[in-house]
């Protein structure tokens, strides 16, 4: 039986980390757990998906929530406990995937086969990708990068003890402008081929 | 002045940490409790006695501590230690049946008795959770009831998400009909010395009236959901009531300790034994009942909630002893003009739409000396005050899901079960039956007290 394997991939916005992602998952013949998982779980709890995805990878609003005897208000975070407890399920199970954010890179670091890595990339790089992808301006690109790595960042660093991009917490940090999708890719499987 | 500034400085911040939830709220009250003692009473004021009668731990050796003498009377202001240590007796109370399996048995033995059909449920678990809401904290309450609801909804397949908002609700209304119902109550009882069956003959009153209203509105609402819906499934199966329960000998004694609980309480005016003293016997009485699991009882308890009553009863005492709340009392005076109409439709909705979005444990403690001092200054009659105040605290938290500890603890319950509860969805069947709820109230005292 083929050992057990985790990756996990944290990536800025505009950074090609979930292209990342999709390239191991296929070169490996693993599953990818990005937007399915949601979409799994919607459909194991009967949520509808879109109402579910309002309150995906958000962080939740302290003046919105309250918090009592561990107990929260907050979808946002039930939600979010529920993936992660999702994501445990699947590891416990002896499954290998691919999982893109949701602080997995924390939630699995129990796991001796887990491999984490954080895919960045340079403002201008990302900002032509961004623009070509959804078809924006370059100020509407710089807004929605912003915009999306802020709630990234806040949704991770309040479940998770280290920050949200801090090369501590991965096993590896790769800038994916100076290598390309490809070379990230490469580099993150010569790491995976090495720690076996 | 400076002394005042500060008292209200350290309310503020310590709201704003509550509020923001970056420490955990008894760190809060605590903290800013020190800070009261040291900034305000020791170096502001010079009054090292002040910070002695703040902390109040004198009120243990007093008579009145423990047994109530003639008409109640009211606690001097610092910790109201009759109120801590009668939650604390509360919880272990709570935990010892909770561990015997005392709620999740009287769920499932009442959705039995009603053959496990959809709508004798629903009815019967609003009344329950109303009826429970009375004598047991709210939390605890829908802890249980939210549990079994989503076990019993995927049995016979309905959302359970109108049934636990009913549930929410009516333990909130629950609440507010005792003295022991709702932390409020219990600081407002406890301050202003009134009795368990004072409260009955007035908020429960209101209470009652208000949940015919409620259940009217949420049964109009759930049948409406269940028709959308079509015929709900027969299961093949349900869950048994006996399987809830771990030892039958630990349920017994903890259905007779709550039975024991019950009649004190109902009967405290008459006995003397004061609230403070029940507390404290039951949870003697569950210890001791059960010896083994004693420690363990002991260890679940929640301190982080006595230590944040600590800190608090500190933090509105600084406010208090530096004339802030009198000041606050002038405030509302002035726009009433001493109407005492206007003064109870004031109190009421301040205090239904503040409890809607904070905490309503600080607010109550905060505006229990602005009414006595609204009362000796005003000459309105300080009993009206408190029930409006008990009312508007108590039922204004049901309309947000952030209001009460149980509407908190019934979302978070029904969402970690794959039926999410958000803003919107919870407002949206809630606000309406608060705004009609805090009307009756407003009726009822202007037509039996005014």
């Amino acid at each position: 039986m083929e050992k057990q394997l985790i990756v996990s991939i944290g990536r800025e916005f505009g950074s090609g980390g979930h292209e990342v992602a999709e390239l191991i998952a296929k070169k490996l013949g693993i599953s990818l757990i990005d937007d399915r998982l949601l979409y799994d779980l919607a459909n194991e709890n009967n949520i509808p998906y879109e109402d579910a995805k309002k309150y995906d990878e958000r962080p939740k609003n302290p003046f919105l929530s309250r918090t009592v005897a561990g107990f929260s208000s907050a979808v946002e975070e039930n939600l979010a406990k529920m993936q992660f407890k999702y994501l445990k399920k699947l590891a416990e199970k002896g499954e290998s995937f691919v999982v893109v954010g949701r602080c997995s890179e924390h939630v699995l670091k129990d796991y001796p086969c887990m491999v984490s890595a954080f895919v960045l990339g340079n403002v201008e790089t990302k900002c032509e990708r961004v623009m070509k992808k959804y078809q924006l301006s370059e100020s509407e690109a710089r807004k929605l990068m912003k915009k999306k790595d802020y709630t990234r960042k806040n949704y991770h660093n309040y479940y998770c003890e280290g920050k949200w991009g801090d090369s501590r917490n991965y096993d590896m940090c790769v800038n994916s402008s100076n290598i390309g999708v490809e070379g990230t890719v490469e580099v993150i499987l010569k790491f995976i081929e090495r720690k076996k | 002045m400076v002394a005042q500034v500060i008292a209200i400085e350290l309310f503020l911040i310590m709201f704003g940490i509550i509020i923001s939830e970056k420490i955990e709220r008894q760190w809060a009250s605590l903290g800013c409790g020190l800070l009261m003692l040291i900034i305000v009473f020791g170096i502001c004021m010079h009054s090292p006695q002040a910070i002695w009668n703040i902390i109040n731990v004198k009120e243990f050796a007093t008579k009145a501590f423990w047994i109530a003498h003639g008409e109640g009377g009211e606690a001097s202001a610092g910790v109201n230690w009759a109120t801590i240590s009668f939650i604390f007796g509360m919880m272990i109370m709570v935990e010892g049946m909770g561990r015997a399996g005392f709620f999740r048995w009287l769920c499932l033995r009442i959705a039995k008795s009603v053959k496990y059909k959809t709508l004798p449920i629903f009815i019967t678990f609003m009344i329950m959770s109303f009826a429970l809401a009375m004598f047991i904290d709210s939390i605890t309450v829908i802890l249980f009831l939210a549990a079994v609801t989503v076990e019993l909804a995927g049995v016979l397949g309905f959302s359970p998400v109108s049934m636990i908002l009913a549930e929410i609700f009516c333990a909130n209304l629950g609440g507010s009909a005792t003295m022991c119902g709702d932390p409020p109550n219990i600081i407002i009882g406890t301050s202003l010395g009134y009795s368990f069956s004072d409260f009955v003959k007035n908020t429960g009153v209101m209470a009652v009236v208000a949940l015919v209203f409620t259940m009217l509105y949420y049964f109009l609402y759930f049948n409406r959901q269940l028709k959308k819906k079509g015929k709900t499934e027969i299961a093949a199966s349900y869950p048994e009531p006996s399987s809830a329960i771990s030892s039958k000998k630990d349920f017994m004694i903890s259905c007779l300790i709550f039975a024991c609980t019950v009649a004190l309480l109902v009967t405290h005016s008459m006995t003397g034994l004061t609230v403070a003293t029940i507390g404290l016997f039951v949870a003697a009485l569950t210890l001791l009942a059960s010896p083994r699991h004693a420690w363990e009882l002991l260890r679940k308890v929640d301190y982080k909630t006595l230590l944040f009553f600590i800190g608090l009863f500190i933090v509105v005492g600084g406010l208090e002893r530096t004339g802030v709340l009198e000041a606050m009392a002038g405030v509302i005076s002035g726009i009433c003009g001493n109407n005492a109409y206007v003064m109870v439709a004031v109190i009421l909705w301040l205090s239904a739409i503040a409890s809607a979005f904070v905490d309503n444990i600080p607010f109550a403690a905060t505006m229990i000396p602005v009414i006595k001092t609204l009362a000796e200054t005003t000459g309105m009659d300080l009993n009206v005050l408190a029930w409006t105040l008990a009312c508007g605290t108590d039922i204004g938290g049901s309309a947000t899901p952030i209001g009460a500890s149980a509407n908190v603890v019934g979302v978070s319950i029904a969402s970690q079960n794959g039926h999410l509860i958000g803003w919107g969805r919870y407002c949206k069947v809630t606000v309406p039956i608060t705004i009609v709820t805090i009307f009756i109230c407003m009726i009822c005292i202007y037509l039996r007290y005014l």
